[in-house]
């Protein structure tokens, strides 16, 4: 009976063409897209504009060795900051390093103080970042060596100098993904956001169209059935979208596969049951896509992934944790991406068990949510055909 | 003459009647607009990512290396979660989402110290998460640093130099940083002005869809044609008209909670930044009606909708610049309308440049409003032959 059931709900989802389109399609080609999208990963050759009014060997050395850097490109050379300025506001640029007058004079006085003014388009984060860490990294060895002068000039010796200057160096070690991409980082939890709204849309779709044709679909065997079909076509998205496209196309993949496998087991039923218990309230197919449509950019930020979850206040962060993705995401991004484990625990390997176990509270808390629902659901139903 | 205006209002009437028998119109507009933007408002705690936990792996155990660690939990931009001697206790932290970084003071650090052999100081910063990282990476470099001024400052203090000629012996080169039109470096205000944009303009795609696509679907554009005296422009412009007001009235009420109550800057002009926005409304109502007239089934068209307005978040490039995309994926970004948009926004609210760095956004704009008359013989023969698939 339930396997009749099951089989009759996987039919039905395949002779609607608008759930095929979500289910399928925008399951399998949406990663594919993301990918193209972020494809380059690091952004590369931002222009800057160059004011050098010190006009110096030494301002010279500074920008030769900038310009050395991949992140920027020394687009243009001007006379004035209005003409720098001008550059930036018609997007010709998006940065502008500003050498005054006595930048070389500063430095030659062995009590001066050297500016560089630095100037940044903020119109994506992304540019902030290519222009200052760079410009940074030239300032701080710059200025070693300017340091090292001085100081021997006072007449230290060279390996006091340096020991003086930097007594102790730092060496940095970019874990997980080391090329710091920025589609290293979005895309794995992008991927978790396909399976989740797709899913969660038509799972919302299927329900209003078996509203409107006034299906019975409220007994706790049609409730079983229809979770039993969609994780079985889900599994299957699942094993391809998060196992076999990181592989494939060169998306952070450290984890181990029988983790993810299991990852995908209680993440797929929480979303399901989630998902049933909301459909309940979708009158029409339609309905649900219209008002639901932007909960993928809430449950996106709310999920503490792209803005920290340390910096979100308490009570968006408890409502994100009744949402399946908030732990489905973390913990994928924790075994996919950093390579902690369920099955392969040990002393240097952390366990992605909280999140495992959170997915199945709310596998659990949303599955009995879903039959006092569907309870009252088939009750009211009831009434209105004996009305 | 008269008779189109008579039949725009009955056409009007007859909207707003669906429009109030329904209670999903009002939810997916002005419920959704108001959510959302008191969501992404209060977010972002202020904007900044400041503190961010990090772990410091002592192997060193001397007095030394404690008094550093001391000292560092005593600043208050770090965020010292956890201090441990095991490296692999720190490691499983940030595995598991604990802390963005790790600083490691290696054994025998004090006693190189001391013989000025210049002990290394090792960071670990997580990618995995973008912001969390870059902000712990900045942290950690501010530790870092402050050991070794610390320390420079007291051999010069010894030697006998005032501290005003220390301060520029151990920094005779200085940046200073402008971050142009966003001085705080608030990623919220970056952020949410282009997001809550995007969200209404999602809206208006959307609900457009709807409101022509369930006419279709419930067979009543015969009805809606009649009530437009048989004429197509008649029974859309009567139709959208409601729709539209309301639109206008959450892109206004956008605009003034983001520009003047939560203060978010505009440089430029204020009129020519909310021009554009309401140009951009109209351009995703447009392509609303472009989509619903190529694919006349209601699912279907919400379907493809969705997914296309989706994508415009990633490809407007406010996130990830469009100057890294590659160069098909560079052609698509002029497809979305939010794309123009950002580009109009940057101008007006960023560089307050001068009209003629817009006027082609604007544009751009109009045209998707050009092209949805394009699909108008067809959406008409749908709506009379009512001949595509109820679902």
């Amino acid at each position: 009976m339930v396997n009749g059931k099951i089989a009759n709900e996987i039919r039905r989802i395949f002779r609607d063409p608008g759930v095929v389109v979500i289910f399928i399609v925008a399951t399998l080609a949406y990663p594919l897209l993301y990918k193209a999208i972020y494809w380059n990963e690091q952004i590369t050759n931002v222009p800057v504009a160059v004011v050098d009014l010190s006009n110096s060997p030494q301002s010279r050395a500074f920008l030769h060795k900038w310009n050395a850097a991949p992140d920027i490109c020394l687009t243009h050379t001007c006379t004035s900051m209005a003409e720098a300025e001008q550059l930036l506001r018609d997007q010709n640029v998006h940065g502008i390093i500003y050498f005054p007058r006595d930048f070389a004079a500063q430095l030659a006085d062995p009590l001066g103080q050297a500016h560089i003014s630095l100037y940044c388009d903020m119109s994506s984060f992304l540019y902030m970042k290519a222009i200052y860490l760079s410009c940074n990294q030239v300032m701080l060895e710059q200025m070693r060596n300017i340091q090292i002068d001085r100081y021997e000039q006072m007449g230290m010796g060279e390996e006091f100098a340096w020991a003086l200057v930097q007594d102790a160096p730092y060496h940095e070690i970019a874990l997980f993904t080391p090329t710091g991409g920025y589609g290293s980082f979005l895309i794995p939890a992008v991927l978790m956001l396909i399976l989740h709204q797709t899913l969660f849309f038509g799972i919302c779709m299927l329900g209003g169209t078996a509203r409107e044709e006034n299906m019975d679909q409220y007994s706790l065997e049609s409730l079983l059935a229809r979770a039993a079909a969609y994780f079985v076509i889900y599994f299957g998205l699942s094993v391809i979208v998060l196992g076999l496209y990181p592989r494939l196309f060169d998306i952070p993949h450290v984890g181990a596969i029988d983790d993810i496998l299991l990852l995908i087991v209680p993440y797929l039923l929480a979303i399901i049951f989630f998902s049933l218990c909301v459909s309940v309230f979708i009158r029409n197919r339609e309905s649900g896509l219209v008002l639901l449509i932007s909960s993928s950019l809430i449950f996106l930020f709310m999920a503490g992934i792209s803005w920290p979850k340390e910096m979100i206040p308490d009570a968006w962060w408890y409502i994100a944790c009744c949402i399946p993705y908030t732990h489905g995401a973390h913990a994928f991004i924790h075994i996919n991406s950093m390579g902690a484990s369920l099955l392969h625990t040990n002393h240097f390997t952390a366990s992605a068990m909280p999140e495992w176990i959170a997915l199945w509270i709310q596998t659990g808390a949303y599955f009995l949510f879903a039959c006092l629902l569907f309870f009252f659901r088939k009750r009211q139903g009831n009434k209105a055909a004996k009305q | 003459m008269k008779y189109i205006f008579i039949n725009i209002w009955r056409v009007m009437k007859r909207e707003l009647h669906m429009m109030f028998a329904r209670p999903l119109y009002m939810f997916a507009s002005v419920g959704v607009m108001l959510l959302s933007t008191f969501f992404f408002l209060t977010l972002m705690r202020g904007g900044t990512a400041e503190k961010m936990p990090v772990a410091v792996v002592d192997l060193d155990q001397t007095t030394i290396s404690r008094r550093l660690i001391h000292e560092m939990q005593a600043t208050p931009s770090v965020d010292i979660q956890l201090v441990t001697n095991s490296y692999p206790e720190a490691r499983i932290a940030m595995q598991s989402g604990k802390i963005y970084g790790i600083l490691v003071i290696r054994e025998g650090f004090y006693s190189d110290l001391v013989d000025f052999k210049r002990p290394q100081l090792d960071f670990y910063v997580t990618n995995a998460y973008t912001v969390g990282g870059n902000t712990a990476y900045k942290q950690l470099l501010t530790m870092a640093n402050l050991t070794s001024g610390a320390f420079q400052r007291e051999v010069l203090r010894k030697k006998g130099l005032p501290d005003d000629i220390i301060m520029h012996r151990i920094q005779p080169l200085a940046v200073e940083g402008h971050m142009v039109a966003n001085p705080w470096g608030n990623y919220s205000v970056y952020l949410v002005s282009t997001i809550l944009p995007g969200i209404l303009g999602l809206i208006c795609l959307m609900l457009t869809i709807f409101a022509v696509g369930f006419e279709l679907k419930m067979r009543t554009s015969h009805a809606w044609l009649q009530a437009a005296g048989g004429n197509y422009t008649v029974a859309m412009i009567g139709k959208l008209i409601p729709y539209t007001l309301i639109y206008i009235i959450l892109g206004v009420g956008c605009h003034v909670i983001l520009y003047h109550f939560a203060g978010f800057p505009v440089y430029g002009s204020h009129a020519r930044l909310m021009f554009g926005l309401l140009l951009f409304i109209f351009a995703m109502e447009a392509l609303g009606i472009t989509l619903i007239g190529l694919l006349p089934t209601l699912r279907d068209a919400l379907s493809i909708g969705a997914l296309y307005s989706m994508l415009g978040f990633s490809l407007s490039g406010f996130t990830y610049p469009q100057m890294s995309m590659l160069a098909p994926i560079k052609a698509l970004t002029y497809l979305e309308p939010l794309r123009h948009y950002y580009l109009l926004y940057v101008n007006e609210a960023l560089m307050a440049g001068p009209i003629q760095n817009t006027i082609h956004c604007m544009l751009a704009l109009v045209a998707f409003m050009l092209v949805s008359l394009l699909v108008s013989p067809r959406l008409h023969s749908a709506l009379v032959n009512q001949n595509y698939p109820l679902k």
